[in-house]
């Protein structure tokens, strides 16, 4: 079996190029935009590496070219997601490739999905977060590729993906304890739909073949239901911080909503108001677009606001996170991929902190 | 002011990113006219042509000393830097040399002796020893100011973020070392300046057949020890911490004029920016700082552009640059298997044999 990994050099991407690799499980083809990308898989004096930036079909195509399955681990801004998600299975249908598995998000189906969510429920592309909207459109486009097309097609949702290099669920989270920054909704008792990374990897291996599989959408997490401060206990443990001193949120932060400036945009260029426009005076429209050009005046700050120390505030989407009740099933990938996630979530946390003792990190 | 004719050689990411914005400064200023840039991709040398217009482009170094440069700028990949600058010294040329100064020892003690054996100046691109922090530091190390040093941790690292044109980097026929060799020969080139050479030695890599992409140097001074710990793929800390019997001091990677500073039992940490000494410190307030990272870089050609015309020796010359060379290698020649505790038992077996069986 050759896979190709696009998006090679990132946490999931990477960890997938190495254990393949040495596991020798899979001929693996790590496949990376830049030389830059090359840095981690350096380690390896034999890998059989391509560079083309996933945007471009026919870079994409040469490269992926013999390989029997392509996997895409890109990440990046929301366009780059869906335009990367596109071009790679319309690359592999160029050059022959009989499977794509498309890793997406648990977070298509909201970041607290209601009781009962499965794989069958429909998913959201006008979610406040940009990311989950990406991984939601991605998922449409390719469901619909697939249709038209003949590359197999295997969707992974994972969610809170930890382990070794996890630069969010396992650097970030012993960031925000080291800073302080650390806080957690209702004590952390939300459910966290953890999957530590090589379970992941493992889905995703499991999804190279099967005639069951084509064309259909996977959530993948660690069997165990844990909750948020099961994710943390282990990284606080290990660094000396005390899990009962992390305080709850004094607030949210709302996600940044398009910006109402694009709104008026978008309004000003719609037909309707384009082909009504010439009814209105000319001295209207001119005061109107001075009127919306001015900059804005801010105030001053004041200079006697002291910083507030220990006040932490949780972002929407944590905050949406934080809130989930429920386990996402993982029914569907046991019966029909197999899937029987080895690391349980105790040896998972082990691994990530081991792995943050590697890169550096000190107990306090 | 008489500029100086400068030769370039190499047109890759340091001298796109670095180099041409500098000499650029420095001709506005008129210290400097760069007359030719040499590269074997005319793609890379294409890029330059707006800012240089007078220069010659030239597509190997053959065409080099038609052009009469006073100094030459060695930035072409490291395996070429043994080669190209013995042959321009031997054509009576200067060189300034980018880091790594050479693959190995032997070639970099054959650019040293090209260098006596010319008599011309081979000025070395190490050129963090141009900031005022670290010169700094290396003073209160040196008397004692602190008391003396208990111990040193330097981590310095995070995803490779250079924007490398070629896969030159990484790989073993091009390249002689990963991590340690790239980034680490600015950390060691610190140790060495600051500390000496170490008496004790211990090193891992987590190289597999390869690269490597993390490493760990453990050194140990007699009175005191210390670690390096460097990586092309995880964010460090980036930090190099000096603990002394008074004080710890602590650097943060790129800071040229700025270190940390507190006094063991008192309660406020500082942060110490530096400046040029006051002509009279009861009453000149300290103005401007010391050089900013690109002021640093400037300097470092302009330490080269006064050795060419005899006015300054030079500050980084060659058997400065062999150094953190010579504890590399040494490094590699101590090479143990960096355990990377996240692997399964299979997949630790065959890192292992990949690595040499040393595990």
């Amino acid at each position: 079996m050759k896979a190709a990994v696009l998006g090679a050099n990132g946490f999931v991407g990477g960890r997938m190029v190495e254990k393949f690799h040495l596991e020798k499980t899979v001929e693996v083809r790590p496949v990376v935009r830049t030389y830059s990308g090359l840095a981690r898989l350096a380690r390896f004096d034999n890998l059989d590496w391509r560079l083309a930036d996933a945007r471009d079909c026919a870079a994409l195509a040469k490269a992926i070219e013999g390989c029997d399955v392509v996997v895409n681990s890109i990440q990046g801004e929301p366009r780059v997601i869906l335009e990367t998600a596109v071009q790679s299975y319309k690359a592999a249908q160029a050059a022959g490739v009989r499977r794509l598995v498309f890793i997406s998000s648990a977070a298509v189906n909201g970041l607290a999905p209601a009781p009962g969510t499965d794989e069958a429920a429909p998913i959201r592309t006008d979610s406040p977060f940009p990311y989950s909207n990406a991984k939601a459109r991605a998922e449409g486009e390719l469901s619909r590729l697939r249709r038209g097309g003949s590359v197999e097609l295997v969707i992974l949702r994972p969610s809170i993906i930890y382990g070794p290099r996890s630069p969010r669920w396992t650097a970030g989270v012993a960031g925000e304890l080291l800073d302080g920054t650390a806080c957690l909704l209702d004590g952390g008792r939300g459910i966290c739909n953890t999957v530590y990374v090589d379970n992941l990897i493992e889905a995703v291996e499991l999804s190279f073949a099967g005639a069951k599989s084509d064309g259909q959408v996977f959530f993948v997490s660690d069997r165990e239901e844990v909750t948020w401060a099961d994710l943390y206990r282990p990284i606080a443990e290990a660094l000396g911080v005390d899990m009962t001193a992390i305080p709850g949120p004094t607030g949210v932060t709302p996600q940044p909503r398009p910006a109402l400036k694009h709104a008026l945009k978008q309004f000003h260029n719609s037909t309707r108001l384009q082909s009504i426009l010439p009814f209105f005076p000319l001295r209207l429209k001119r005061v109107l677009r001075a009127a919306m050009a001015t900059p804005v005046k801010w105030q001053v700050p004041n200079p006697w606001l002291q910083p507030e120390a220990g006040r932490p505030v949780l972002t929407e989407e944590m905050a949406g996170l934080e809130r989930c009740k429920y386990k996402l099933p993982i029914r569907k990938a046991e019966d029909l991929l197999g899937y029987r996630p080895s690391v349980s979530f105790e040896e998972g946390c082990r691994r990530a902190v081991a792995w943050l003792r590697f890169a550096g990190y000190r107990a306090l | 002011m008489t500029p100086i004719r400068i030769g370039l050689a190499g047109c890759g990411a340091i001298s796109e990113t670095y180099y041409a914005p500098a000499l650029r400064e420095l001709e506005r200023t008129g210290e400097v006219q760069v007359v030719a840039l040499m590269d074997p991709s005319p793609e890379r040398t294409a890029l330059f042509k707006d800012g240089f217009p007078g220069a010659s482009f030239l597509g190997g170094l053959a065409g080099m000393s038609k052009a009469r440069p006073d100094l030459v700028i060695v930035a072409s990949p490291p395996r070429f830097h043994a080669e190209q600058t013995v042959a321009l010294l031997k054509a009576g040329i200067p060189v300034l040399c980018e880091k790594p100064m050479a693959n190995t020892v032997a070639e970099a003690e054959e650019m040293a002796a090209a260098a006596r054996d010319s008599g011309k100046a081979l000025a070395i691109g190490l050129f963090r020893r141009f900031f005022p922090a670290l010169r700094a530091m290396r003073e209160i190390i040196a008397r004692g100011s602190l008391g003396p040093v208990r111990s040193f941790s330097i981590a310095e690292g995070g995803v490779f973020g250079w924007p490398a044109q070629s896969a030159s980097f990484f790989q073993k026929a091009s390249s002689k070392g990963g991590v340690l060799l790239d980034a680490g020969v600015h950390a060691l080139d610190i140790v060495q300046w600051w500390f000496g050479e170490p008496s004790e030695l211990a090193y891992a890599d987590d190289a597999m057949g390869g690269l490597e992409a993390n490493c760990r140097v453990e050194m140990g001074y007699g009175a005191f020890s210390g670690q390096v710990q460097l990586s092309r793929d995880t964010q460090l800390a980036n930090r190099y911490v000096v603990q002394c019997e008074k004080a710890w001091m602590a650097w943060n990677p790129l800071e040229t004029n700025r270190f940390e500073l507190q006094f063991e039992g008192t309660g406020q940490a500082l942060a110490v920016m530096t400046h040029p000494s006051p002509p009279d410190k009861y009453r000149t307030r300290l103005k401007t700082p010391d050089a900013d990272f690109y002021g640093c870089f400037i300097n470092q050609l302009r330490n080269a552009r006064a050795a060419v015309l005899g006015e300054e020796e030079v500050f980084i010359p060659a058997e400065e640059g062999i150094k953190s060379l010579r504890l590399i290698e040494r490094c590699y020649g101590e090479r143990k298997f960096l355990e990377m505790p996240w692997l399964s038992e299979r997949e630790n077996r065959q890192a292992a044999a990949l690595a040499g069986g040393d595990l």
